[in-house]
């Protein structure tokens, strides 16, 4: 069979968007049972999942490419605007593991919960939105990939249409995402003034006969602040924590998990052009303002806000009191290592940095999945309330202990792996980016502390007098979610799968590590 | 060939792990697996083949080596490497020492001894994980093994002010781990090294410049320095020391110091050698400036603990001169001392600690006197007095002596500063021996009884190897001149 030939190279997309809209189709017919509904968004985000593996080069499935072999990590005739990169595909595939992560949770939930359609429905189309983004090969077009997915994650926010905490957290997210989309188009434009295009390649390709220099230098400045608010790097990261605190915990998981690395990518996208011109001076001619190139400017700002965020994100991060916040300001750190990957501009970084955004779904994303699952059990929003989690749910406490420890970068957890290939391809790059490196590993001793605290009340502190009726705010009526520990068959699974990829990845990472090193250096082959 | 390094690392593995989970059980199970250990290292001692003229490993010169592909990508090959020498071996046979000494030391723990006893063991499997890692992946894994239990041991197990000092103990160390990792990631990606093994760095460093090399060497030094401790980042040892139970105590002097000696021998001094070359003088200062400014300290102590702390930076700093030498001599001199101070500062730990467990109180000017009242603890500290201070016949003295006579090859008439602070070391434990242990009794109570039994037999199992290794001090520099490094005879 190949799949190829009859279904095209957009099916994950298309079965994305099918699903989504039967979800909708149903809810119009009445069928809203958070099981059903969430069964058809699970299954679109599976199928899709194993199309993707299978346009990665996974042999077994080497029949269900959606994209002949020729077309991926080729330079694009013409000026299209979507091409396929391996790199692309690793980043499809991460996006969907991290949606697959939040659905497979949520389906634990109540399965009379008010507004399942709206939820899945908006998550699924969120996810086809990031998935459009990894095929971008065009300023406009990945602009728009990024607003699909913003619109859809505004709704997502405010989805449950009650808690006024979560409406604050939708607007000021709407707003600050509007305005930053502004910013990007602007920056986007001023590109389109000194070049002419807007395809990616085609910039790519006509570096060094740019009349106004000027011109690009701002464009970028504008691009990396437009994408630096997906991002949440500072100084553009202040939005991020009330959004994260605010939102449903479920959605929050899918905000840090997953859309979030869509600023990332977009930044791989944008800059490996002008940055990699440095290394392969030889080939092209490179950018230059009078007699200021391009590509050192960038990466040196890229840099030092890469620094910022990390510096900045860990130290906020150890003064919360409240654990969605202490998460959601370590997400900010994580951020910042993540940005190494591109400042430094190397196929090593990038697989790096591609390494620590595929652990981060596992780390962080699942982490707000237990949080929103303790949640159910009483477990208020304090790191304090957490105070015997450790001995009276022992597996969840070791669960929830791991994906901190892998976010600490602790040895033998994916975290740590990630880290480690990060931070040595920053070494690798020689120059200040040892620098960098340094940085990166005291900010990670700095987030330590902060990981350490949590374990030492989970594990050490003693526990707090059992909270009266849970019973009464899971709603006891429903017995699937007594089962498993108290969270629910699908939330104990989404987060076993993630706690089991965090230790078998940390101990042997070369299948994944493999597979991603290979995609980003065909990328940066192309992008050169 | 049979992979024992491996079967010793997955037994000590199994251990901890089984220890951790066998609640009142704990202290069997770690006694079972420090048996097993001791027996697997004498297997290894006894069937060490890399006397001179032989030729049957992986990495050249590293007998019992054993190597796996880990994590292998076009510009990163990590392996899964180890293998010892004569060097190594000799630190792996403390650890075993150390390791049994502790466990029957601490049988009468009660609080939480399943995590007592794993941390203890798991302390000791990232020792011997260091000791054989020859991969800078591994290395680093086996470095931080050992930082995190003790800081829980300090923090958890310790005495009143064990927070700031677990606190203090993790900030330094780990900081100098960092920019040790630093330093390593560098002399491979700077040297151009093909993979991360140590035989690849050491055959690509060789190529690095002069300059290149004194700053890679001076970011190991750095990395390794604070372990050793040198001074002045020395400021940890005393608090963590005065701090941490006896268990965690005795690691932290016997094996955890040997770390930084063993680090800086095998992963900078032997990488690079230009890089030490011009960085001499300083670490001859350095090395000067903590055996000085560690006896005089010591001098002015009250604590007895802290008595033994401040001579180990006396001790270890001779080591750093030792290895400074860049001699042959001063290698083995350098060996041989990390060995005898690993012994006797545990010796003397676990009497500081057995001090404290019989009269309540460590103050060497409130004690006074307490021999009638418990023979078997003064013969022990008096023991380890002599031996620390250099008595003949006891481990201590071949390895001073040896590490005097070459440094008075390197550097002829310096040797009176280490030979004239010999003299204030011998002055500090006479002068606490004489004030603890005899003269009228004073703040001995009537119902004082002498060390139990487990207490007795740790101490006595290091007292039997001190006087041993005093006398025979060639079972150990036999194995350690079969190492494969210059100037020995098996190259």
């Amino acid at each position: 069979m190949d799949v190829a030939s009859f279904a095209g190279p957009f099916l994950p997309e298309i079965l994305l968007l099918g699903a989504a809209l039967l979800i909708y189709l149903l809810d119009v017919l009445g069928v809203r049972r958070n099981e059903i509904v969430g069964a058809i968004a699970l299954s679109g985000t599976l199928l899709a999942l194993l199309f993707v593996v299978a346009d990665l080069g996974f042999a077994p499935l080497a029949g269900l490419a959606t994209v002949p072999s020729g077309q991926v990590d080729a330079l694009p005739t013409g000026t299209p605007l979507y091409a396929f990169t391996s790199l692309g595909f690793v980043f499809q595939g991460i996006f969907l593991l991290a949606s697959f992560l939040v659905t497979l949770a949520s389906m634990s939930r109540p399965s009379n919960e008010r507004g399942a359609p709206i939820f899945y429905g908006l998550l699924t189309l969120a996810t086809l939105g990031m998935l459009l983004v990894a095929i971008a090969s065009d300023l406009i077009f990945l602009l728009l990939a990024i607003e699909v997915t913003s619109i859809a994650t505004y709704l997502l926010v405010a989805y449950t249409r009650k808690d006024p905490r979560a409406l604050e957290a939708a607007m000021k997210f709407y707003i600050i995402g509007a305005l930053s989309t502004t910013i990007s188009f602007f920056g986007a434009s001023l590109l389109f003034g000194a070049y002419g295009t807007t395809n990616l390649y085609a910039i790519a390709a006509a570096r060094g006969t740019v009349g106004f220099p000027v011109l690009v230098l701002l464009g970028y400045g504008f691009l990396i602040a437009g994408l630096a608010f997906k991002a949440t790097l500072v100084p553009f990261h202040a939005w991020a924590v009330d959004v994260y605190d605010g939102s449903p915990t479920d959605v929050t998981s899918f905000l840090a998990g997953g859309s979030k690395k869509v600023g990332i990518f977009a930044f791989f996208l944008v800059f490996l052009a002008p940055i990699l011109y440095v290394r392969t001076a030889a080939s092209g001619t490179p950018f230059t303002t009078g007699t200021v190139a391009l590509g050192p400017v960038l990466q040196l700002t890229l840099s030092a806000v890469a620094v910022l965020t990390m510096t900045l994100g860990n130290i906020l991060a150890l003064l919360q009191k409240e654990m969605k916040r202490m998460l959601a300001y370590s997400s900010i750190s994580q951020a910042g290592y993540m940005l190494i990957g591109i400042a430094v501009g190397t196929a090593p970084a990038l697989a790096g940095a591609t390494l620590q955004i595929f652990a981060h779904v596992f780390m962080k994303g699942a982490a707000f999945l237990v949080v929103a699952g303790v949640a159910g059990l009483g477990i208020g929003p304090l790191i304090a309330d957490y105070k015997g989690l450790g001995t009276r749910k022992p597996l969840i406490g070791v669960s929830f202990g791991l994906m901190l420890l892998s976010l600490a970068g602790v040895p033998l957890t994916i975290g740590f792996v990630s880290k480690f290939v990060l931070f040595s391809a920053a070494v690798q790059a020689q120059g200040y980016f040892v620098w960098l490196a340094v940085a990166g590993l005291l900010n990670s001793a700095l987030s330590v502390f902060y990981y350490a605290r949590v374990l030492k009340v989970m594990f050490f502190d003693e526990p707090a007098a059992q909270p009266a009726a849970s019973g009464a705010v899971l709603g006891a009526s429903e017995p699937v979610l007594l089962a498993a520990g108290g969270l629910g068959y699908g939330r104990a699974a989404a987060i076993a799968l993630a706690t089991i990829v965090i230790v078998v990845a940390g101990v042997y990472p070369q299948p994944i590590l493999g597979a991603i090193q290979s995609a980003a250096q065909h990328f940066v082959n192309v992008g050169a | 060939m049979f992979p024992l390094i491996s079967l010793v690392l997955v037994t000590l593995l199994a251990g901890t792990a089984a220890t951790f989970f066998s609640g009142a059980r704990a202290r069997w199970v770690a006694l079972g697996t420090s048996v097993l250990f001791v027996l697997e290292v004498a297997f290894l001692f006894l069937s060490y083949s890399g006397w001179p003229g032989y030729n049957s490993s992986l990495v050249p010169g590293f007998a019992e080596s054993e190597s796996y592909a880990w994590i292998s990508i076009s510009w990163m090959h990590v392996n899964f490497t180890v293998g010892v020498d004569g060097i190594s071996l000799v630190l792996i046979l403390l650890t075993a020492i150390l390791q049994i000494a502790t466990v029957v030391y601490s049988w009468g723990e009660e609080k939480r001894p399943a995590a007592y006893f794993g941390l203890l063991l798991l302390t000791c499997l990232g020792c011997f994980g260091v000791f054989v890692a020859l991969d800078v992946l591994l290395f680093f894994l086996f470095w931080e093994a050992v930082l995190v239990p003790m800081f829980f041991l300090i923090g958890f197990w310790g005495g009143p002010q064990r927070r700031y000092a677990a606190l203090k103990f993790f900030v330094y160390t780990h900081v100098a781990s960092i920019v040790m990792l630093v330093g390593l990631l560098a002399l491979v990606f700077y040297s151009g090294a093909t993979s991360f093994d140590f035989a690849s760095i050491y055959a690509a460093a060789r190529g690095l410049t002069p300059v290149a090399q004194t700053f890679l060497f001076l970011a190991l030094f750095f990395g390794f320095g604070v372990k050793f401790p040198i001074v002045p980042f020395h400021t940890w040892l005393p608090d963590a020391h005065v701090e941490a139970p006896t268990g965690g105590s005795v690691l932290l002097a016997g094996l955890l110091l040997k770390l930084g000696g063993y680090g800086l021998t095998r992963w900078a001094v032997e990488v690079l050698p230009s890089g030490l070359h011009t960085t001499q003088p300083l670490l001859y200062f350095i090395a000067f400036l903590s055996i000085i400014w560690g006896s005089v300290l010591s001098l002015s102590q009250r604590d007895l603990k802290r008595l033994v702390a401040y001579s180990s930076i006396n001790h270890m700093g001779i080591v750093l001169l030792a290895i400074a030498l860049n001699s042959s001599l001063g290698l083995l001199a350098a060996v041989l001392l990390m060995f005898a101070h690993g012994i006797v500062s545990a010796l003397l730990f676990m009497t500081a600690g057995s001090v404290h467990h019989t009269f309540g109180t460590r103050d060497i000017a409130g004690l006074g006197g307490i021999t009638p009242r418990t023979p078997a603890l003064s013969t022990m500290i008096m023991v380890g007095s002599l031996a620390s201070l250099g008595l003949p016949a006891l481990i201590s003295f071949p390895a001073e002596f040896t590490a005097l006579l070459a440094t008075w090859n390197g550097l002829a008439y310096w040797v009176f500063i280490p030979l004239a602070i010999l003299v204030v070391t011998a002055a500090f434990y006479l002068w606490m021996m004489q004030r603890i242990l005899f003269g009228p009794p004073k703040g001995v109570p009537l119902d004082a009884h002498d060390v139990p039994w487990y207490e007795g037999v740790g101490m006595g199992l290091l007292v039997a190897l001190t006087v041993l290794f005093g006398v025979l001090p060639g079972l150990l520099v036999n194995v350690i001149v079969s190492s494969p490094v210059k100037g020995f005879p098996g190259t």
